[in-house]
């Protein structure tokens, strides 16, 4: 009997019906996959194999793309890749979709790209944005630097949705002085399908950093779950609040820098932005030792010693910025925190509610915490927090940490909220 | 028309909607929803390449359009899944049951592991860019009076968008029907003739009925004819509006395909009023399918298959019936939808013809209907044979007390009571007399206008032959 190689095509015999197609890679132990002449995959039961008849190898499909040819009157654009749906196929080996990152493909894949700008293209991993870890922030920003020297207009990160906020956070703070757009770009629905939003996202990116003056970190996605405005979110001011949906970016405690319509191309800034650098400043290490915890009812003062020997924490508390050290019954947590505090520990308090200020001179609860030494997050998402203070760790001496936490870098601290609301 | 000399080829596609929730998320099959539109989205689908890096050029002529595609949602009838905007849910388990019921009665093998795929399609009629669909069974058969024909390919589907409006800058949907779990049932290219097609498209519509999970009424069911002759490649004909009108169409496309002197290239029609047809697009090719990557294969284990119960086929019901009850096979054909009902009241009411109870259950209902636009509802049945069970009225006054029934009239039972016999001779006799010059039959009818519904006619008949 031949191998099940992925590829080959075959005829198989059963022991009620004779199929032939192509084999298709599986994991599967128990089924071989075949898609038929008519385009449909089955998967037959191994034991159900009478004869598999071998009929012709595999024929590996010809790329026809084209060199692209640089237009001298166009800015260049590096996408970087680092994974995510935005530009993806079908992967036949996993079932899942797979990346493509060459300049070609980027052009033959999202055309309208070629009137806007040249587009380079730089692969960093091909990873789901859940395993991104702090080294590749890193691995970015020194590919920015690259790239910055080769003198190109602007940079777009590809990027898995997931922890794309924490990315971008990241790179704000990294790229300690920016003068160019560095855009993030993500998609919800994978640029294999007809109906993905990839491409609206990727080509309003380019337009915004090919038709403005921006410079700095932020994200470009949709705004609603229409295909006609992106809006460019400050990169510390973001949020995936949705699992699914196209918009499932919004900003947080402040409002969108643009909006970038996609069928008229216009695009209107919505919060005005300065320029301060000239040059690029990087910055690119980060403290690993930091962790997030929520603050939930019903916790122990366990829950809080583990991070004893942490060099930062950011408690997600509730309503203002609070945790339970009211009752005599949580009196041991508020010696945790203090005792976590003692043995070095940054310790900074966001709030889950994810919109508003943390203000913890209100109620009692906050009082004692700050007593304690807890540091307010002011309207930083968590998320935001969490990466500052990494950040910030690996880059300052304590006494700066605590005055800078609270010290608005990079947009993160919005002091004047206004009505801005999902 | 000599269609086997033509080199005549014929073969169906078959869609039918099932009757269940939909097949990815659990929004009601609500085909048309009737309640106000909830929110309007406003999307953009491109051309992409297919697995085989080929942009398929049915989906390249529909680019082509670039056109605006508006999305009516209900909030009644569909949720983010419909919008594209959430994943398709764990498949709808009772939606993969009929179907796999179907293919059983199309006597096809089940696939031991189906995997959706994903068909694009970008005229906007799916959210997504692509149609979700899987092969559930092959090599099926269905017997015909011209033979057997193969039954290759059984799918499971999602049924698309309804279209609404189009014009040249958009093309508006409503969200209501898609999603709707769909069967498309395809014989192989060898039916005969155009009455060979409509008989072949006649008994699987029987057989998905006979699940009694399908959904029924206008657009439920749907059946492309694709035609090929020696001089002519295939075409694919859509949009029949009923079977009857299957080989008239036929029989003219073969004629309009006829009349063509240059070379012709394979394309999709649709029908018209008046059974000519028109072209709608070019046929789509086999480089728009690839998997769904969000919907893991699915296996059809023994389990699952035990648990499938093989329904009587409707013929077979309706044969029953006629044999067991001596029906007309119309009457029997009639009767299978209330084929438990009937055989209720034939058992409460013993002394009553079956025969009879059918008539009252299935013609009088639909003659009071087409000539009064009133409903007989079931309980009205039972009512009225009960009266006549118990003898309180005669077989004539069935048919007025039902009407009066549907009507929501007060039923007098005292205006039908039946005539003691010795009362019902005097009468006659009164009448036979003032008019004796009339014939039988005048004088027949003038008894029945007095008495309608009180009397038994063949009694009557009897008295005035006595007494003439």
């Amino acid at each position: 009997m031949p191998s099940y190689k992925p590829g080959n095509s075959v005829e198989i015999t059963t022991s009620s019906e004779k199929f032939s197609g192509i084999i298709m890679p599986s994991s599967s132990k128990k089924f071989i996959f075949i898609k038929l002449k008519s385009g449909y995959n089955i998967g037959i039961r191994k034991t159900k194999i009478k004869k598999m008849k071998f009929l012709k190898k595999a024929t590996k499909p010809k790329s026809k793309t084209k060199k692209v040819k640089q237009n001298k009157k166009l800015p260049t654009i590096t996408i970087l890749h680092t994974g995510g749906t935005i530009a993806s196929k079908v992967d036949y080996k996993t079932g899942g979709v797979i990346a493509r990152f060459t300049p070609e493909d980027i052009i033959s894949m999202f055309p309208e790209l070629k009137n806007i700008a040249n587009i380079e293209s730089h692969f960093i991993s091909n990873i789901f944005s859940d395993d991104i870890r702090f080294k590749h922030y890193k691995i970015m920003a020194r590919e920015i630097e690259k790239q910055y020297k080769k003198r190109v207009k602007g940079i777009i990160i590809g990027h898995g949705t997931d922890t794309l906020h924490y990315s971008a956070a990241a790179l704000s703070f990294i790229l300690k002085k920016c003068p160019i757009p560095v855009i993030f770009v993500g998609a919800q629905r994978s640029s294999d399908r007809a109906s993905s939003d990839a491409a609206m996202n990727l080509i309003s990116a380019a337009l915004f950093i090919t038709k403005t003056d921006f410079t700095g970190v932020a994200i470009c996605m949709h705004e609603t779950i229409n295909d006609n405005t992106s809006i460019i979110i400050p990169g510390t001011k973001a949020r995936k609040l949705h699992s699914s949906r196209r918009d499932a970016f919004k900003t947080i405690n402040d409002v969108p820098i643009a909006k970038i319509n996609y069928k008229t191309k216009k695009i209107t800034i919505l919060k005005p932005y300065i320029n301060p650098n000239k040059e690029l400043i990087i910055k690119p290490n980060m403290e690993e030792k930091v962790a997030i915890l929520k603050i939930h009812p019903n916790m122990s003062e366990k829950q809080f010693l583990f991070y004893k020997n942490y060099k930062g924490l950011i408690m997600e508390g509730t309503g203002l910025g609070h945790a339970p050290v009211g009752t005599k019954e949580h009196a041991k947590i508020l010696t945790a925190i203090k005792k976590i505090i003692k043995s070095g520990c940054i310790v900074a308090m966001s709030s889950q509610t994810i919109f508003g200020k943390v203000n913890m001179n209100v109620y009692s609860n906050g009082i004692k915490l700050l007593k304690a030494g807890v540091i307010p997050c002011e309207d930083m998402t968590t998320e935001t927090a969490f990466i500052k203070l990494s950040w910030l760790l690996a880059n300052y001496k304590k006494d700066k940490i605590k005055e800078l936490m609270t010290t608005n870098l990079k947009g993160e601290i919005n002091e004047r909220l206004q009505t801005e609301f999902i | 028309m000599d269609y086997k000399k033509l080199g005549f080829k014929a073969g169906l596609e078959i869609h039918q909607q099932l009757e269940s929730n939909k097949l990815f998320c659990s929004c009601p099959s609500l085909v048309n929803d009737p309640n106000p539109t909830t929110t309007i989205v406003k999307r953009k689908l491109r051309a992409v390449a297919g697995e085989t890096e080929k942009v398929d050029i049915a989906a390249e002529y529909e680019k082509s359009k670039d056109k605006w595609v508006i999305y009516e949602t209900k909030q009644t009838s569909s949720c983010l899944v419909e919008l594209d905007e959430d994943p398709p849910h764990n498949i709808n388990e009772e939606a993969l049951e009929i179907a796999l019921q179907i293919s059983l009665l199309l006597n096809a093998k089940i696939v031991d592991k189906i995997q959706f795929m994903r068909k694009t399609i970008i005229d906007g009629s799916m959210t997504s860019g692509f149609q979700r669909t899987a092969l559930i069974a092959t090599d099926g058969e269905i017997k015909t009076s011209k033979g057997k024909v193969k039954i290759p390919t059984i799918m499971l589907e999602e049924e698309a968008a309804k279209k609404i409006k189009e014009t040249p800058t958009e093309v508006v949907y409503s969200l209501d029907r898609l999603g709707v779990p769909l069967i498309e049932v395809t014989t192989n290219a060898t039916l005969k003739d155009p009455e060979h097609v409509k008989e072949a498209a006649s008994i699987i519509g029987m057989i998905l009925r006979s699940t009694e999970k399908v959904k029924r009424g206008i657009g439920s069911i749907r059946q492309d004819v694709n035609i090929s002759t020696k001089k002519h490649p295939r075409i694919e004909i859509k949009g029949f509006q009923d079977l009857r009108s299957i080989p008239k169409v036929i029989e003219i496309e073969i004629k309009r395909q006829l009349a063509k002197k240059t070379k012709q290239k394979p394309h999709v029609r649709k029908v018209n009023p008046g059974f000519t047809t028109t072209f709608l697009r070019p046929m789509p090719g086999s480089a728009r399918l690839y998997p769904e990557t969000d919907i893991r294969p699915i296996e059809i284990t023994s389990k699952l298959l035990k648990k499938i119960k093989i329904p009587e086929l409707l013929s077979e019901r309706a044969l029953k019936l006629e044999k067991g009850f001596k029906l007309n096979a119309q009457t029997a054909h009639g009767l299978i939808p209330k084929q438990k009902f009937f055989k209720f009241l034939v058992k409460k009411y013993p002394k009553i013809d079956p025969r009879f109870i059918a008539q009252v259950l299935i013609e009088h209902p639909k003659e009071i209907k087409s000539r009064y636009r009133v409903k007989v509802l079931d309980k009205y049945v039972e009512e009225v044979l009960s009266y006549f069970n118990s003898k309180k009225i005669t077989k004539e006054a069935v048919f007025e007390i039902l009407l009066e029934l549907a009507q929501n009239k007060k039923i007098d039972l005292k205006k039908y009571e039946i005539l003691p016999k010795e009362k019902l001779e005097k009468e006659i006799i009164a009448i036979v007399k003032k008019y004796k010059h009339l014939s039988f039959n005048a004088i027949m009818g003038e008894v029945m206008k007095e008495f309608r519904g009180k009397i038994d006619g063949r009694e009557v008949a009897s008295i005035i032959r006595k007494h003439k």
